[in-house]
């Protein structure tokens, strides 16, 4: 047996669980139900790409952890309390294969809960917008397809480093209750918390010149700023991003790999 | 019974803050046969199994596998064992095995799972959630195979039948290492026996040789070594006998 071995024997009974679960499937249909109602409230599909992602991005920024909170809390707490962790410690899988089974099967449930709305989100632009939606973009000011895209391939790298703070927080509970507890506070910090602590650091030290690297350190705050610089302001000719955009790409992996790694070390000291 | 050492215990030491939950205990676990742990509750039995298997950190001392080369040295069956929700005994079983490379069915067999195998573990009753405990130990044929409490709160057949299989993991070479409070059934299937109180070794050997030391069953046998041990802590020093 190989580590590529014992992975996929995870990922494969995660990926089960998964499509055993009727909750997921009300997830899904409540994300897209939330995405398409905040857009068609905006009126944002009539108008095209950018504007469907100004309707519904700050909803985004807020569903996408709270969608990775409830997908992740309980994955390794759960096996820790039932006493499969002690068991599996018996056999010769490495916490990696485990860890990484576990997230690579909850991280693509997740994904298919979010970017599927997405997709179905970006589709009905195409077929309801104006005829200049359908337009390539090759220079700033032109609404495209390829925005849209750019947005979900963000939302993507945001929801997978939502997924290994959730897993990490997971491995450090020990016990269901907590993982609620710590899930609950986890999910405040991140979407609001974060925010706070780097406006409440205005006082402190941050000025308004190292504002924008300061966000960017936050992941909620990283994501919103690459969403601005990549997606929204390619659309609005002059404006430029609010957060260095080579800072907030390596916040988002930053955050992703060491809470990745954490996960892995509390998982095995569980 | 071969005698070979497949573990060595020495100068095993495991504290919880002030509490010393295991004391200097060492012990060797030999293959082809049966160890029993016993002692009453809080005696540092399941302290001391997760300290041999490794799940487990001791405060000080050390435990070393002598047995033969194997993918999992040790099979382990937790006291009370609990599933993954949703999925068929044999999916479970068949979990277990693709991680050692093992076949499903065949450890089903083993245990006369065989016919509910496509039950949902949620609909098992206790001693058949135990038996597919089992079955998992067994996975991957380690050598040395530990049960914490398999046969706890069991009607009288099933508990005859999982301490029957335990016989006959033992007489396929494996050393099978279990704590239990079943002493009638301990005493029909343990070769030698390990005796703990307050996570002390008070005692070890085979059961004949203890009951000789009482004359009586194991029960018997069992708290007159716990009330000798008692009586020699709450005597003063060199009023000892």
């Amino acid at each position: 047996m190989t580590e590529g071995n014992w992975f996929w024997t995870v990922f494969v009974r995660e990926v089960r669980s998964a499509v055993r679960t009727r909750t997921y499937l009300a997830l899904g249909l409540v994300t897209g139900t939330v995405l398409f109602g905040l857009a068609y409230a905006g009126g944002g599909p009539a108008g095209g790409y950018v504007p469907t992602v100004v309707d519904t991005l700050v909803a985004v920024e807020v569903l996408v952890p709270t969608l990775a909170f409830a997908v992740g809390y309980r994955a390794i707490a759960d096996p820790a309390t039932r006493g499969e962790l002690d068991i599996l410690d018996t056999y010769p899988l490495s916490t990696w294969s485990y860890v990484g089974g576990v997230y690579a099967g909850r991280a693509l449930l997740l994904l298919t809960i979010v970017v599927v709305p997405l997709l179905a989100l970006g589709i009905n632009v195409a077929t309801t917008a104006g005829p200049e939606t359908t337009v390539f973009a090759s220079h700033r000011g032109v609404d495209s397809p390829f925005l849209f895209i750019r947005f979900i391939a963000l939302t993507v790298l945001y929801a997978l480093s939502s997924l290994t703070i959730a897993f990490l927080l997971s491995a450090l509970a020990g016990s269901r209750g907590r993982a609620l507890v710590l899930a609950l506070a986890g999910l405040l910090v991140l979407t609001v918390g974060s925010d706070l602590a780097v406006f409440a650091a205005l006082d402190t030290g941050v000025t308004t010149g190292t504002l924008g690297g300061a966000l960017a350190m936050t992941p909620a705050g990283a994501y919103r700023g690459l969403v601005f610089d990549q997606v929204l302001y390619v659309a609005v000719p002059g404006r430029s991003a609010f957060v260095p955009t080579w800072v907030a790409a390596l916040s988002l992996l930053f955050w992703w790999g060491l809470t990745f790694v954490g996960a892995m070390l509390a998982t095995d000291a569980a | 019974m071969t005698g070979e050492t497949y573990l060595t215990a020495n100068e095993i030491t495991k504290t919880y803050g002030d509490v010393t939950a295991v004391s200097e205990v060492s012990l060797d676990v030999p293959s082809d046969a049966v160890t029993g742990f016993i002692g009453p509750n809080g005696s540092g039995k399941t302290t001391l199994l997760r300290i041999l298997l490794g799940v487990e950190r001791p405060t000080s001392g050390t435990v070393s596998y002598s047995g033969p080369d194997a993918e999992r040295q040790l099979g382990y069956l937790p006291q009370r064992p609990t599933f993954r929700p949703g999925f068929s005994v044999r999916e479970t079983a068949a979990f277990y095995a693709d991680l050692v490379d093992d076949d499903p069915d065949r450890l089903l067999e083993r245990v006369g799972l065989e016919e509910v195998a496509s039950r949902p573990v949620s609909g098992l009753s206790g001693g058949m959630t135990r038996l597919l405990g089992i079955a998992q130990a067994l996975a991957g044929d380690p050598p040395i195979v530990m049960l914490d409490e398999p046969a706890s709160g069991l009607d009288p057949a099933m508990s005859r039948l999982i301490f029957d299989i335990i016989e006959s993991i033992a007489d396929a070479g494996r050393a099978v290492v279990l704590c239990s409070h079943e002493l009638p059934l301990v005493e029909e299937t343990a070769d030698r026996l390990v005796v703990l109180e307050s996570g002390r070794l008070v005692r070890t050997g085979s059961v004949e040789s203890l009951r000789e030391q009482t004359g009586g069953p194991l029960h018997e046998t069992f708290t007159a070594l716990l009330e000798q041990d008692r009586a020699t802590i709450a005597a003063p020093e060199g009023e000892q006998a």
